[in-house]
């Protein structure tokens, strides 16, 4: 999978490295629709698992989904700020996007665009920042 | 003036939190018209406790318990799929003992849960009776869980390394007991619920979920099974020993309430014989590996991921080489299950919403974390 991502996308592929069955691939935000696309395509149906982390100098927003006929895992992680991030929703390729998109948003703050009902989800409605950031929440 | 042309108007109906069908608190925003769900938001968060946040400032061993609190029907997997994720981080390899031990404390959890959804889901439709029977059985596994663990549901029983304990005198016959008990109480639940009338006319061709739809929006377990669709983490990703284990992934092509109910009646049966064979080949042996008492894993990510009662529950752990991890985060099967719901609600009366509902069998606490 990794060499076909490579084939297709080139220079947006930043890294990538096959751990036993997982393929784990960093790819430019930019290229986020079209690689999760072309994994379905593939065979990679299932979004197994969509979240994110805040490493400190950036939030790495992963992917995780899984080919249910040969088990092999594509985990897709691209970079973001910490605030201010806006990244393409992933809603009209995997309906198991939205509720994890809207769970992002809310803990992280990361707004995703094209996404049909971005609201919290997780805390109130008022709640003010984003607890999952880390250093406070802002 | 005739029914059809009364004038009707849309109502919006919340059912929850306190609800005795959302088996917790969650509410459903239903759009009626008449009788009929026109649409349905579920509202989550009720029971929103901050765990993914609150281990961030824990050491590793500190952590688990708060695991017990997600699925709380069954601690037992939460806690394998922690435990799994921070000994891939470690490279940890466990005893075999302790394996075994393990896949008797998740399969017998797995009856367990199951045994409460045969429960509350026949006290859902109206089979009152069945939810007496359901807790029956399920008493025999707490005791089970009493004996080794100290504790009926929160057990934090499957620790990093092995397990908290050995198994106590008598444990083994007690547990050969309970696998000669169920399957002729399931017989029974059979006669009394499964065939019955009122049961099959309410959940028969109702709340249908599509196994493309289903495989698209990220469900699994029972309710994926129900569907057809023969994918179970014991199978497609062995731990611990299950690839050594012979037992069936059952599925049921009718895509309805009825094929997830039959799913997890037929499931307790492959427990039972999983169980069986790990009594009969348990080896002896410690049970615990040697795990340094200040846990710090490398630098570095790992997914453990194992099959719950509800289907595929992950743990993703990243650790920055410190003793507290950057990040866990659990993905919980009822999180995606209740997403795809207001698709499989469309259209069905308000009574079926609650035999629909129920047939996800969700957990809220693993929703909400």
């Amino acid at each position: 999978m990794i060499e076909a991502l490579r084939d297709r996308f080139g220079e947006a592929i930043l890294s990538a490295e096959q751990v036993g069955r997982e393929a784990r691939v960093a790819l430019a935000a930019q290229t986020l629709t079209e690689a999760a696309a072309f994994a379905k395509e593939r065979g990679f149906t299932y979004p197994a698992d969509i979240t994110a982390w805040d490493a400190e100098d950036e939030l790495r927003v992963v992917y995780r989904l899984v080919n249910l006929d040969s088990g092999e895992h594509l985990v897709l992680t691209v970079s973001v700020p910490r605030s201010g991030a806006r990244l393409p929703s992933l809603v009209s390729i995997f309906g198991g996007a939205n509720w994890p998109e809207r769970e992002i948003y809310d803990l992280f703050g990361v707004r995703f665009e094209g996404h049909p009902d971005l609201r919290r989800i997780l805390l109130t409605d008022d709640w003010e920042g984003h607890p999952l950031l880390k250093g406070g929440s802002s | 003036m005739t029914l059809s042309s009364t004038p009707t108007e849309r109502v919006t109906l919340n059912m929850g939190p306190q609800h005795p069908s959302t088996h917790g608190v969650l509410r459903l925003e239903l759009e009626l018209e008449g009788e009929v769900v026109v649409s349905c938001r579920p509202v989550i968060g009720y029971l929103h406790r901050g765990i993914e946040k609150m281990a961030e400032s824990r050491t590793y061993p500190q952590i688990l318990p708060y695991t017990d609190r997600l699925d709380y029907l069954s601690s037992s997997s939460n806690n394998m799929a922690y435990v799994q994720a921070v000994e891939k981080l470690l490279g940890l390899e466990v005893p075999e003992r302790a394996k075994y031990l393990r896949v008797i404390s998740l399969e017998l959890n797995r009856i367990a849960s199951h045994l409460v959804f045969l429960a509350t889901y026949g006290n859902d439709v109206g089979a009152t009776t069945v939810f007496l029977y359901g807790m029956r059985e399920r008493e025999m596994i707490m005791d089970l869980f009493t004996m080794w663990a100290g504790a009926r549901l929160t057990q934090s029983w499957i620790r990093i390394g092995g397990v908290g304990a050995d198994i106590p005198d008598g444990f083994v016959e007690m547990a050969k007991e309970f696998c000669r008990i169920l399957p002729a109480r399931l017989d029974e639940y059979d006669r009394l619920l499964t065939g019955n009338r009122i049961f099959r006319v309410r959940t028969e061709g109702v709340g249908i979920l599509p196994p493309d739809l289903g495989v698209n929006y990220g469900a699994s377990g029972p309710t994926l099974r129900g569907s057809g669709v023969a994918f179970d983490v014991r199978r497609a990703e062995p731990y611990e020993v299950y690839q050594d284990l012979d037992f069936e992934v059952i599925t049921q092509p009718t895509c309805d309430c009825m094929g997830r109910y039959q799913v997890r009646m037929q499931e307790m049966r492959q427990s039972v014989r999983i169980i069986e064979q790990c009594l009969q080949r348990l080896p002896e042996g410690e049970v615990r590996a040697k795990v340094p008492r200040v846990i710090r894993p490398p630098k570095g990510e790992a997914y453990g991921r194992v099959e719950s009662p509800r289907g595929d529950f992950g743990c993703y752990v990243v650790s920055d080489g410190s003793p507290r991890p950057a990040r866990v985060r659990f993905r919980a099967p009822s999180f995606y299950h209740l997403s795809v719901l207001p698709l499989m609600m469309r259209g069905w009366k308000v009574g079926d919403a609650i035999a629909i509902l129920g047939s996800i069998d969700i957990v809220l606490g693993e929703v909400d974390r």
